[in-house]
């Protein structure tokens, strides 16, 4: 059996929120965004929820400070989950 | 991932194709009219090729899915389309010697407006926030105090053209005063730094188009137009800004190999 903690799941539902965002717009987007995620921070689309401001400083170096829509899409995907604690952490500093 | 190396060459190889047409056309004025002729025309075949191959690259690689995707779909439409359009205008000015206007011509040029309104909606789609009320009721007034001297410039015209001229000469300053209010839009965009410079290449060119456009509506209104007349450097020009802007996209979204993420279950606790 399977036993997910609170935070695996909200980790999982966050990465579910930034890759369909991205694909959104195209999977060049969502390759370019995981591409980008590595090559500066060696990380991946998961480790955003731990690390809000690395999502953050490759959608702005992708769209300068209009990066914000793509947070708005973010949260519009997350929903009503946007009043869990540890998602609320992720959306404040993705959209200082 | 674009290095600034690469947008720094990317900078430098449009400065360099934006003056070598600048001198490319001046040696053919000063060579002769049917040089001039001959010059301008080829021009118009490799410019406008460029933009139909790296347009349809961009679109392979968004394909049809996707909010991009479906943008540069859009723009392949609007390449193909001018492309067509500028053939057309070769082959009656060179080939057959006649006056390309009207002409078949004109519907491939009016078929590529709607592609390029479409393109620049969704093309700012992702920038739709930062773009507010009054940045649109500004961009929307300069648009329409561009129409209103076309307008009257396109009525006021000698009564000798047929009424399917006349309707084509009113076609052009309504379509380009549509399509200027998105690419003044990014221009603004850009200007406030909210996007980069490569980003706002295709609004440059739109916007270069429409000047171009209303220059080549004045001249040929006043009869001073020729093949090669300085206001063509203008649109190959726009046509190289456009190609810039499409082959910068190519170079931010370049094809990744994929991570292996993940080796185990465990990797993703």
């Amino acid at each position: 059996m399977f036993d997910a903690t609170n935070e695996e799941i909200s980790k999982a539902l966050v990465t579910l929120a930034i890759e369909k965002t991205l694909i959104n717009m195209g999977k060049p987007v969502l390759d370019e965004v995981t591409h980008r995620l590595f090559a500066n921070y060696k990380c991946y689309i998961p480790d955003c929820h731990e690390h809000p401001e690395y999502l953050k400083n490759v959608l702005e170096e992708l769209y300068g400070d209009c990066y914000n829509t793509i947070v708005e899409s973010i949260k519009e995907n997350l929903g009503e989950l946007t009043t869990k604690k540890s998602i609320m952490n992720f959306l404040t500093v993705i959209s200082e | 991932m674009q290095t600034n190396l690469e947008k720094l060459q990317t900078k430098k190889y449009l400065m360099f194709s934006i003056v070598g047409t600048y001198f490319v056309m001046l040696i053919a004025n000063l060579s002769g009219h049917e040089i001039t002729t001959l010059v301008t025309n080829l021009l118009y075949v490799p410019i406008p090729g460029a933009l139909v191959i790296l347009s349809i690259i961009v679109a392979k690689r968004f394909g049809i899915k996707g909010k991009h995707g479906r943008a540069w779909l859009f723009f392949v439409g609007l390449a193909v389309s001018w492309f067509i359009a500028e053939q057309i205008w070769l082959v009656y000015d060179l080939v057959y010697q006649i006056d390309p206007f009207p002409s078949m011509a004109d519907f491939f040029y009016l078929a590529g407006y709607p592609f390029l309104f479409l393109f620049s909606i969704y093309y700012l789609k992702p920038l739709k926030d930062a773009i507010s009320k009054k940045t649109l009721t500004y961009v929307s007034l300069a648009a329409i105090a561009l129409l209103v001297p076309s307008l009257y410039m396109a009525y006021d015209t000698d009564s000798e053209i047929s009424a399917f001229e006349f309707t084509l000469a009113l076609i052009y300053p309504i379509a380009d005063a549509i399509v200027l209010i998105p690419a003044l839009i990014g221009l603004i965009l850009f200007f406030r730094g909210e996007v980069n410079f490569l980003w706002s290449l295709i609004c440059m060119a739109i916007t270069l188009n429409v000047v171009a456009d209303t220059g080549f509506l004045l001249t040929s209104m006043d009869g001073s137009y020729y093949m090669g007349h300085p206001i063509d450097m203008l649109f190959l020009w726009a046509y190289m800004l456009f190609s810039f802007g499409v082959y910068s996209h190519i170079q931010i979204f370049k094809r990744h190999r994929p991570n292996i993420k993940f080796q185990s279950l465990d990797d993703l606790r």
